[in-house]
């Protein structure tokens, strides 16, 4: 093995040589040398996506004598077009970490002991069978992620949902997205984007809201800039709360007081009817309004529960809504200056500038997410600027996988492959498919994942089952989750790839395949479903999560609902859960088109792919005849909301006075389990810290380096200030980025989420700072 | 080092640059004033700026032929003021901006016959504080001073995979002036500095301490 | 175990020396190029001692004028 990675680190060494020579010397010729390098036989190259974020961009691995060696980027791809992100470039490396998990674990006095894994299995099985005989059906739970492939989530929900008999089904896309998830259903009746990546070449004017798109969707930032750099009528509005990378190449930068979006979403919305800059023909057309309860809390008490109930109004009635959000009035609470807010809606009222606003945390993990993403929308309905390449309301997601296996498959306590638990012909349709009575499937949601750690720390829930996520370094209020698992009677089954501070609590550690150690599919944020072949093997023992769940599945009786062959199970899987998608709104490509194409968009009605919904010239779902098609509502129309302005959950105040806002960097990928196994990305950004103003840094007597102690009403802890670091935050707000598990910044992050959504907010909470 | 076939291609190049040099300079005062801090992320603020302004052709040109070796010649260890390698002319003195005339953009000197390298930090206009000319070759007494090896070329980690930035930023915070355009030198110029974010792919890795790996505590 | 590539510049003539040379040398690997005065050599030591002493015997190469780095590769063991 050693031998031939020498042999082929020699050939990159004469590889680059000729390089070299060739653009020093023009013309320069090597012989039969120059042919036997290009046709490099050490090396045979396949198709996967990558395996970060959402971005779906296509990869090329090399492979050499069974193991991954080298990466490109796919120029078959349509996403990427041949580019990646450093994490993608270095991303096969994340395979080859020294403590890979290979070997199943259990614990027994205490301590893990190796185990075959099939032993392993048994006792999962055993277990889960003694919880659900001893507490009920629901005291049982799967927490899953957006980062699972596309069968793995379709097995968990089918064992889960069809044959358990459990609605306890979330996944980390729940802390990600599902703001995204609501937001679409509120406002067009149908989840995920209507455009696609090639709105970015068609737009004049882009607007992030608060999304740092240059580290967070690398590849789709530079895509951008190549369009300002090639078109001079680009422009790109940075519209954040803190300074970052994006800010800096942005054409403007617009600071805003967090939680104050909507306020000055409102007031984009006011200018828009005050100046007449209405597209009156969409609106009439097209467009419905409404409003909802408001007041709606914040979730921070177990058992909460809240259900919105929309109510019609009229054109009038919103413009009356508005009075409040004049940019003057906004001005005050946002700290937005009014001639910006104006400037803003300008941009989006000029009807000969094509606008695409992005978003993906800043707007999702906001205790007012649903809402957030509702008035995002509202822009882009009155002026008409929907659905059309170049104008397009786009809104990104964090994981490979959080569309395609979360959104689409529905593994979330609500949801069904189509449709949702509680209405009758989703369950029946589903009961069909999977072949299990429909009385299995319980029309009742159970726990959204902030719920469902609470129903674990309660005692509700005593079996919990965790693949492909790290929750003890990503729950909000984390200590209260962490000594909920760790206590007595709890069991935690931990499916992963490295040791996590989630498997270090785990009673059973099931060693997985990752990425393309196994055959799969993911879905980017584009409607983009990704195939990919296993490439290389998996190490020791390790096990597809999807296979994992087909052995215990098989062990608790469900052999017939789970009887695929391991040779082409992924096949088997894929054209069951494409039968939930029959019909022109979400057709699913058939597997044979999958294997062969870098990324298939769907609708895939009649071979060819949707790159724009609801407007019949790409659409073939639409049926009215007129020139848009809202098919998702069942007027035929998008919902214009009127939700209003309301404060965050926490904010600062003369006690703990400065705002916490957490995120990520480019270099590493969520919790950093994979990314700081890659040793590029690992000394590039070593260990986290935390951003301070230069200002409130000299207030408290602290230089770069020095330590920080941060406390809020939940925990503290101690970290290096960074002071003009990769970010800037604005005075009084400090940021800290989540990968390090060396600094739980969650200890002191609040779980408050969105009534709607029950998605938690990561970007809002006071804390104060001492000098350590 | 120069054969017939690289100067022929480098007319073309120059060619082409005196008429968007105009443009340039109109495109650089309409910017708006921003409110964005300027001292952050390692100054990363100029490598867009410098692909917005720096001419396509410009981006993609070829490398007029300046080596790895020429570069090194002229400095004293890894990341010193390079020495002034030409001549003078003594009317320059007094006058500190004449060196930014060919320094700041780059692009062909017929008194040299070749193309200026670009400075990536114009908005130090006091040349002369750290770059020294070359008055004379012999030495007062000889030196017994040491450097140490400049960084290695070819430090990807994968075959394919883009090189971390191997050298301190400070003062180099802007790629595109050096790695870029026919002034480039031959070894380190790339050719798709038209993506504009360097650091998408390739890592800042600023520091001195020996690289180490991950590992739980 | 380091692996590095070079490009060689023979001096005026050497073109042929310098081949003679640099194959003769333990862990070196040559690609003279046809139409230039170019040779690309690969050097793949066991250690860091015996890349060294391979460093020591190329500088004193007669027929070798420059050598400039185009590859290097070293595991840290």
């Amino acid at each position: 093995m050693r031998l031939d990675r020498r042999q082929f680190i020699k050939q990159s060494a004469i590889s680059s040589a000729l390089a070299t020579a060739g653009a020093l010397f023009p013309g320069i010729s090597f012989g039969d040398w120059s042919r036997l390098a290009q046709n490099n036989s050490v090396i045979s190259w396949q198709k996967s996506p990558c395996r970060f974020c959402g971005t779906g961009c296509g990869v090329l691995v090399g492979v050499s004598d069974g193991r991954a060696v080298a990466v490109k980027g796919d120029p078959n791809c349509s996403v990427n077009k041949g580019l990646c992100c450093m994490k993608g470039y270095h991303s096969v490396q994340a395979l080859y970490g020294k403590d890979r998990l290979t070997k199943a674990l259990i614990r027994r006095d205490g301590a893990m002991v190796e185990v075959p894994i099939q032993e392993a299995l048994d006792l999962v099985a055993q277990k889960l069978q003694e919880t659900r005989d001893a507490y009920g059906k629901d005291s049982v739970a799967m927490y899953g992620s957006g980062q699972w492939t596309i069968p793995d989530g379709y097995v968990a929900s089918k064992l889960f949902k069809g044959c358990l008999g459990t609605n306890n089904v979330e996944a980390n896309a729940r802390l990600c997205m599902s703001s995204a998830v609501t937001g679409f259903m509120t406002s067009f009746g149908l989840d995920e984007p209507m455009g696609c990546y090639e709105d970015i070449d068609h737009a004049n004017v882009f607007i992030t809201w608060g999304n740092n798109m240059a580290e967070m969707h690398p590849v789709l930032f530079s895509r951008m800039l190549a369009q300002r750099k090639r078109r001079t009528n680009v422009k790109i509005i940075d519209f954040a709360t803190r300074y970052s990378r994006t800010s800096q190449a942005a054409d403007k930068s617009i600071i805003f007081r967090p939680q104050t979006d909507l306020a000055v979403a409102n007031a984009i919305c006011y200018e828009i009817i005050k100046n007449d800059w209405v597209n009156w023909n969409f609106v009439n057309e097209h467009v419905s309004f409404h409003k909802g309860k408001t007041n709606i809390g914040y979730g921070t008490e177990d058992h909460f529960a809240f259900t919105d109930k929309a109510e019609s109004i009229d054109f009038e009635d919103f413009k009356t809504f508005l009075e409040d959000y004049t940019p003057e009035k906004v001005e005050k609470i946002s700290g937005v200056p009014a001639r910006d807010i104006k400037y803003m809606a300008a941009l989006y009222g000029d009807p000969s500038v094509k606008v695409t606003s992005f978003w993906c945390m800043g707007m999702n993990q906001h205790t007012r997410g649903t809402w957030i993403n509702n008035l995002v929308y509202n822009i882009h309905l009155l002026v008409g600027k929907i659905s059309m390449p170049g104008n397009s309301p786009f809104s990104l997601t964090g994981q490979p996988s959080a569309c395609g296996t979360v959104r689409e498959v529905g593994t979330l306590t609500h949801k069904l492959p189509h449709g949702v638990v509680m209405n009758e012909h989703d369950r029946e349709m589903a009961a069909q498919i999977w072949e299990v009575p429909v009385e299995n499937i319980d029309p009742k949601p159970s726990y959204h994942t902030v719920e469902m750690f609470r129903a674990l720390d309660r005692g509700d829930i005593k079996f919990i089952w965790i693949q492909v996520t790290n929750p003890m370094v990503t729950m909000p209020n984390l200590k209260r989750y962490r000594d909920g698992a760790l206590k007595e009677d709890r069991f935690v089954v931990v499916s992963d790839v490295y040791p996590t501070p989630t498997t270090d609590i785990a009673d059973v550690i099931l060693p997985a395949a990752m990425w393309v150690e196994q055959e799969g599919m993911y879905g980017n944020s584009e409607r983009r479903t990704q195939h990919f072949t296993q490439i290389v093997d998996p190490p020791g023992e390790a096990m597809s999560d999807t296979w994992q769940i087909i052995e215990v599945a098989r062990r608790l009786g469900f052999e017939k609902q789970f009887s695929w062959d391991q040779s082409d199970y992924i096949e088997k899987i894929w054209e069951e859960y494409r039968r939930f998608h029959a019909g022109p709104k979400h057709e699913m490509a058939p597997y044979s088109v999958l294997a062969e194409r870098s990324g298939v968009q769907w609708p895939f009605v009649d071979g060819k792919e949707t790159r724009w919904r609801y407007n019949p010239r790409y659409d073939p779902a639409c049926s009215n005849g007129k020139d848009f098609d809202f098919y998702g509502k069942k007027d035929n129309r998008a919902w214009i909301w009127a939700r209003p302005y309301e404060p965050a959950a926490e904010f600062p105040d003369s006690e703990y006075n400065f705002w916490l806002n957490t995120g990520r960097v480019i270099e590493h990928w969520h919790t950093g389990s994979m990314t700081r196994r890659v040793p590029v990305l690992h000394n590039a950004v070593p260990s986290s810290y935390v951003e301070i103003h230069p200002e409130d840094a000299a207030e408290l007597g602290v230089v770069n380096g020095e330590k920080v102690k941060i406390i809020s009403r939940r925990g503290e802890i101690t970290m290096p200030a960074q002071i003009n670091g990769r970010g800037v935050p604005v005075r009084g707000m400090v940021f800290v980025p989540f990968f390090d598990e060396s600094y739980l910044i969650n200890e002191v992050t609040l779980d408050a989420f969105c009534p709607i959504s029950k998605q938690p907010d990561y970007k809002k909470c006071a804390v104060r700072l001492e000098k350590a | 080092m120069m054969n017939g076939q690289q100067r022929h291609s480098k007319s073309a190049v120059c060619v082409a640059l005196l008429g968007v040099t105009a443009l340039l300079l109109v495109s650089e005062n309409v910017r708006a004033e921003s409110s964005v801090p300027g001292n952050f992320d390692n100054q990363g603020a100029k490598i867009f700026a410098a692909q917005q302004d720096t001419p396509q052709v410009y981006l993609d040109a070829d490398s007029g032929g300046r080596t790895l070796t020429d570069f090194y010649s002229l400095r004293q260890y890894p990341g010193s003021p390079p020495r002034i390698p030409h001549e003078v002319d003594t009317s320059f003195s007094g006058n500190e901006t004449n060196c930014l005339s060919c320094h700041r953009r780059g692009g062909y000197s017929s008194e040299f016959d070749a193309y200026a390298p670009v400075t990536p930090h114009p908005e130090n206009t006091l040349c002369y504080q750290c770059h020294a000319s070359v008055q004379s070759e012999t030495l007062f007494v000889e030196t017994g001073w040491k450097s140490i090896q400049p960084p290695r070329l070819g430090q990807s980690f994968l075959s394919s995979s883009p090189p971390p930035v191997p050298h301190s930023l400070q003062l180099r915070e802007n790629c595109i002036a050096c790695h870029t355009g026919p002034g480039a030198v031959a070894e380190i110029r790339v050719s798709h500095a038209a993506r504009g974010d360097c650091r998408q792919c390739h890592a800042t890795v600023v520091q001195s301490t020996p690289i180490s790996e991950f590992e739980r505590k | 175990m380091p692996i590095f590539s070079y490009l060689a510049m023979p001096r005026e003539g050497a073109r042929e020396a310098l081949c003679t040379d640099l194959s003769s040398l333990e862990y070196c690997q040559i690609i003279p190029a046809e139409n230039k005065d170019v040779v690309v050599l690969i050097t793949d030591t066991p250690d860091e001692d015996r890349e060294r002493s391979l460093q020591e015997k190329l500088k004193k190469l007669a027929s070798l004028q420059s050598l400039s780095l185009a590859f290097g590769y070293d595991e840290q063991n």
